[in-house]
């Protein structure tokens, strides 16, 4: 249905000229690095401003609805690494997440890993570490505002529900677990 | 692109939703470029297009974990910037009744010092007046040398909705730069 | 489409949350069957036509293919989420007011497959308020329900706690309460119960309460 356009010469070597490679400035990396290091610090100030005087934003708040699922906030985003931490005030990833630690206690299997809606569903994506000898497995992701499903995956082959989330059917036979997740100024479980 | 050594998207966006923020710095470098050949064509300027993609990126972090599959990091920042770009067509055009003069992005700017090697020529000119779904199509085909295919799949229409657009970007072309259709 | 009107259609068009407008292909590509990809893309032509969320579609097919469930089974477990979006957003077109929101409408379906009926996401919508959305309010209602606590004190549960006037957080902590008294032995129908009579008695406003105070609400 398309014919072609035959531009004239001049306008043709507009199109050719615009073909040309654009860099942007190098400064813009810092420029972009600089505000995401103020939105990495800045919910801790949130946070520390809902404790003092707490007066919630208008939009949408939802709490982690289970009591083994901890939707809480950490100090620095290098406390992730180490499960053992749980300080209570937090970084989220930007002003729309926050980090939830999923937990499941599986002192047999070899592997365990986070799969759901968040992560379109990818075993792969978010691998539980043992955190001690009792099979204490747990990861903590960062998770957008909202409601999502999601199950644990053992040994690679073993769909697991949390027993500690609310369930429901996957459409499937099985059974899916839901975490909601508010954003930083969320209640804290 | 990505030399075998170095982490995928994929692995890069997990570990800054981990808490690893300083590895957005790896994302940024690698993606600042990258469009914004298409932002500076969509926004007539490459200092429109440097604002554009630092918004996007940007923004990009801040949504990050919805960013539903990782390794397509390039695909997602891609809609964030385009819908970057048409906001700020939205905005030019709200003042378009005070005249081109008025225009916030290339044309009567341009002739000041900065940009002399980035003259706008009148195809730029008239690409700025199409529609930005117009004009969007003919950048990615003429410009970044897209197939329909490829295009379909980066912005999500169908093949055919795009050739009708092409086709009336053309005939809009057509008439801006006095061509006989 | 030189007319500004039609433009502008267009411009609205694109305004919705990028996060949300997955591109159904990209995502499906690699990971799922071609026929499977296929159909789940009419199926998102479908439901957008309709005004529904595509994401959660998406999600279920590939949460099939993950789980290694046999092709047959995946579509119609994809049909039963566009039917149960469906449902939702009729429910919650129904009590008028602005449309229902992407995130309304995927919550209201939650809440439908967590046993919930249309009429109960209806009467909920129509408790919400500027404070406690829609789409929380069906969260959270979805949620209880799935802990087993029964409809139609689901449904109180949650009206209660918006007419109390707290803060939407008193609203998001309602299943992690209930799940701690079924913790202490209490049946989840009797938490509910004990968390509405405490909802309904709430006067004043807390004492770190935020400075909008509400009305005294209807009763439904």
């Amino acid at each position: 249905m398309s014919h072609e356009l035959d531009l004239p010469p001049s306008l043709q070597a507009e199109v050719e000229t615009a073909r040309r490679h654009v860099s942007l400035s190098p400064e813009l990396e810092a420029r972009v690095m600089a505000a995401v290091r103020r939105r990495a610090a800045s919910p801790q100030q949130r946070a520390w401003r809902w404790l003092t005087a707490p007066s919630l934003p208008p939009w949408a708040l939802l709490a982690a609805a289970a009591t083994a699922l901890l939707a809480f906030v950490l100090l620095r985003p290098a406390s992730v690494g180490s499960p053992g931490v749980a300080s209570p005030l937090a970084t989220a990833v930007g002003p729309e997440s926050i980090y939830v630690r999923f937990i499941l206690v599986a002192p047999n299997a070899r592997e365990v890993a986070l799969a759901g809606t968040f992560n379109g569903w990818d075993p792969t994506a978010a691998p539980l570490a043992r955190a001690d000898a009792a099979g204490t497995w747990t990861v903590t992701v960062a998770l957008p505002v909202g409601q999502h499903q999601y199950a644990f995956v053992v040994d690679g082959r073993r769909w697991v529900p949390d027993p500690a989330a609310p369930a429901v059917d996957d459409g499937f036979g099985r059974k899916n677990s839901v975490v909601s997740v508010s954003a930083a100024q969320g209640r804290i479980l | 692109m990505q030399r075998t050594e170095e982490p995928s998207d994929g692995t890069v966006v997990r570990a800054v939703l981990t808490g690893d923020v300083e590895q957005y710095a790896v994302l940024v470098r690698r993606y600042k470029d990258r469009y914004a050949r298409y932002a500076s064509r969509m926004l007539g300027s490459v200092d429109a297009a440097e604002d554009a993609v630092q918004d996007a990126l940007i923004r990009a972090y801040d949504r990050l974990p919805q960013c539903r599959d990782p390794e397509n990091f390039a695909g997602w920042f891609f809609l964030i910037l385009r819908n970057r770009c048409f906001a700020e067509r939205r905005r030019d055009r709200r003042s378009e009744g005070l005249e081109q003069a008025q225009e916030v992005t290339a044309p009567e700017g341009l002739h000041a010092s900065l940009e002399r090697a980035e003259q706008v020529g009148s195809l730029q000119r008239a690409l700025l007046q199409l529609t930005p779904e117009q004009r969007e199509v003919f950048v990615l085909k003429h410009v970044e040398e897209l197939s329909y295919d490829e295009i379909a799949t980066r912005v999500g229409t169908g093949v055919a909705a795009l050739k009708m657009r092409m086709h009336r970007a053309y005939d809009r072309l057509r008439d801006l730069l006095g061509e006989p259709r | 489409m030189n007319r500004p009107a039609a433009w502008l259609v267009l411009a609205m068009a694109l305004g919705p949350e990028l996060a949300a407008q997955d591109d159904v292909t990209a995502r499906l590509a690699g990971r799922v069957p071609p026929a499977i990809a296929a159909a789940v893309s009419a199926l998102a032509d479908s439901a957008r036509a309709r005004g529904l969320p595509v994401a959660p579609l998406v999600d279920k097919a590939l949460e099939g293919v993950v789980k290694g469930v046999p092709a047959d089974r995946i579509l119609p477990a994809v049909r039963t989420v566009l039917d149960q979006l469906d449902a939702a957003a009729t429910a919650l077109r129904g009590t008028g007011g602005t449309p229902p929101s992407d995130d309304a409408v995927e919550a209201g379906g939650f809440a439908l497959a967590a046993g919930l009926t249309p009429g109960d996401l209806g009467a909920i919508a129509q408790s919400a308020d500027r404070s406690h959305p829609t789409a929380v309010a069906l969260q959270v209602a979805g949620a209880l329900a799935a802990i087993g606590v029964p409809r139609a004190q689901t449904v109180g549960l949650v009206q209660a706690s918006i007419q109390s006037g707290g803060p939407v957080g008193d609203l998001v902590s309602l299943p992690g309460q209930v799940q701690a008294a079924m913790a202490r032995g209490a049946p989840p129908a009797a938490a509910a119960a004990g968390l509405e009579r405490a909802a309904a008695a709430h006067q004043a406003p807390r004492p770190h309460g935020q400075g909008k105070g509400k009305g005294n609400p209807h009763r439904p």
